[in-house]
């Protein structure tokens, strides 16, 4: 994306930004609340639409809204919502076989197959009849994975993958994003506030902060960078910028 | 505050108003053509029907059946004390609930259980990002979501209109005769429905029915925020459902006296 300019009311979330990743490759993006970090992952999938500037996904310029190019990129894109986004009047087993289903392009069998091998991968074993108000934030958020990677796609999008897990679930969940890219070979654009996590995940950072690029680098130098912002954040010292 | 500052404000709101009756327009045109490309999930509209009809007609059937006894005593007494002749109160009151009071108070009454119902939903799916993550899987949320509800008000709204006409009329009889002694036969008496008054009425029923899910839905589609951002999508649902009903009910009318001049 080139120059890109977002703004909800006259107020701007998005501010000149320009952010390019290459097919294939992982990039872990940080910052404080407010961002517009979740904003950026969804403009890569046209569910916001640009002010001003381009935005290029898997070769085609999205920038202009239109439904049927919109359609035809997203099925090549699989999102995990900060919220879940689970299907509160389906059943798990359905929610993760929803991409997959809508494609129309598998098997009832094989899909029934799919969902219960993603759903052991995110350690959620036999829960295909549960509904999601009967699982816990955690449980949510990797039945969320589970249904983001079900379909394949050549672009994954996080936000916020580990909020609410345990570190454990948190390294695990890490492991199995990057076994799925290893396997796929697909983008893998994951958005976190978890410094931590996030620096261990991707050799790749940058850090977004008032809708700009405030850092872009290997994940090892960000507590060395030149911006005071960055290098607060990532310490979390209670004095600074910030 | 300047008179510049005002006419920028006023000019503010007119123009916001403006984007909202298109998007609100789109989101009409996407429902109604949804209603053909079924896209809807499977028994999705069966299920809808069974919310706004089966879950409604407690509800409408005890409203209509003492707005239909309130009615019948307070026109008969008013009849009672200019000339007390009774003879016309069955006939002109089935007239006037076909025409008039059944299709609106039915469709008040559906703006408020209903409208509210589906502007929770969707609004609910709306701030939990459901809405987002149903448009990344290639579906229209109007076609998905506003669609079923569309045909299933559609139908259940006539279902409920005919009942609420039926228990109305009913309570009425029985209200006549017991406070005023009216024979049955007297009092039900179709003599007076012309069919102007039925198609006036089904219009009506189908416009109500029509705007209902639509405005519920556009109120829900544009809910933001948390829990705060449903809760108002709910309140301008049922306000706006209601005063669309209303002013629907104004024009329809008024467009069937000018031109067929009340069926007289």
């Amino acid at each position: 994306m080139r120059d890109v300019d977002v703004s909800f009311d006259g107020s701007p979330v998005l501010r000149s930004l320009s952010l390019s990743l290459e097919r294939g490759g992982r990039l872990g993006i940080l910052g404080p609340a407010a961002g517009g970090k979740s904003v950026l992952l969804k403009l890569l999938v046209g569910l916001v639409a640009p002010d001003d500037g381009a935005v290029h996904i898997l070769g085609t310029d999205i920038s202009r809204g239109k439904e049927k190019t919109l359609m035809r990129v997203r099925r090549d894109v699989g999102m995990l919502f900060q919220n879940y986004a689970l299907f509160d009047f389906m059943t798990v087993g359905e929610n993760v076989a929803f991409p997959l289903a809508r494609l129309g392009e598998t098997e009832e069998g094989e899909i029934a197959e799919r969902v219960s091998l993603r759903l052991r991968a995110v350690g959620l074993a036999g829960s295909e009849t549960k509904m999601p108000s009967e699982l816990s934030g955690g449980m949510k958020k990797r039945v969320g994975i589970a249904r983001a990677t079900i379909a394949r796609p050549a672009l994954l999008l996080y936000d916020e993958p580990t909020a609410g897990l345990d570190p454990v679930t948190t390294s695990k969940m890490y492991e199995l994003i990057a076994a799925d890219q290893a396997e796929t070979g697909c983008t893998v654009l994951a958005v976190s506030s978890d410094v931590g996590a996030l620096c261990g995940f991707s050799t790749e950072l940058a850090l977004m902060h008032e809708g700009r690029i405030r850092y872009r680098g290997p994940s090892e130098a960000i507590g060395d960078s030149n911006d005071a912002l960055v290098r607060q954040f990532v310490s979390g010292k209670d004095e600074g910028p910030l | 505050m300047s008179l510049t500052t005002h006419i920028e404000a006023l000019g503010s709101k007119a123009a916001g108003a403006g984007r909202a009756g298109s998007r609100l327009a789109i989101i009409a045109a996407k429902s109604m053509s949804g209603v053909f490309a079924r896209d809807s999930p499977k028994g999705e509209v069966a299920r809808q029907m069974y919310i706004v009809g089966n879950k409604s007609v407690l509800f409408i059937a005890i409203t209509m059946g003492f707005l239909g006894m309130v009615m019948v005593i307070q026109s008969g007494g008013q009849i009672n004390r200019v000339t007390g002749d009774l003879s016309q109160l069955g006939p002109q009151f089935l007239k006037l609930f076909i025409q008039e009071f059944a299709p609106t108070i039915t469709a008040l009454m559906l703006a408020t259980r209903v409208g509210a119902g589906i502007a929770a939903e969707v609004g609910s799916m709306k701030v939990t990002e459901q809405i987002d993550a149903l448009r990344l899987s290639g579906i229209t949320p109007t076609s998905y979501l506003i669609a079923p509800r569309l045909i299933a008000c559609l139908f259940m709204g006539f279902v409920l209109t005919v009942i609420a006409i039926v228990i109305a009329f009913s309570a009425g009889g029985v209200s006549a005769w017991g406070v005023f002694g009216l024979n049955p036969t007297v009092f039900f008496d179709s003599s007076m429905v012309r069919s102007y008054d039925i198609a006036i009425g089904s219009i009506k029923t189908i416009c109500y029915s029509t705007a209902i899910p639509i405005i519920s839905g556009y109120c829900g589609l544009e809910a933001r925020g948390g829990s705060e951002g449903v809760g108002t999508a709910t309140t301008s649902a049922v306000i706006g459902s209601s005063f669309a009903v209303l002013l629907l009910d104004f024009i329809i009318s008024g467009i069937g006296l000018t031109i067929f001049g009340g069926g007289v």
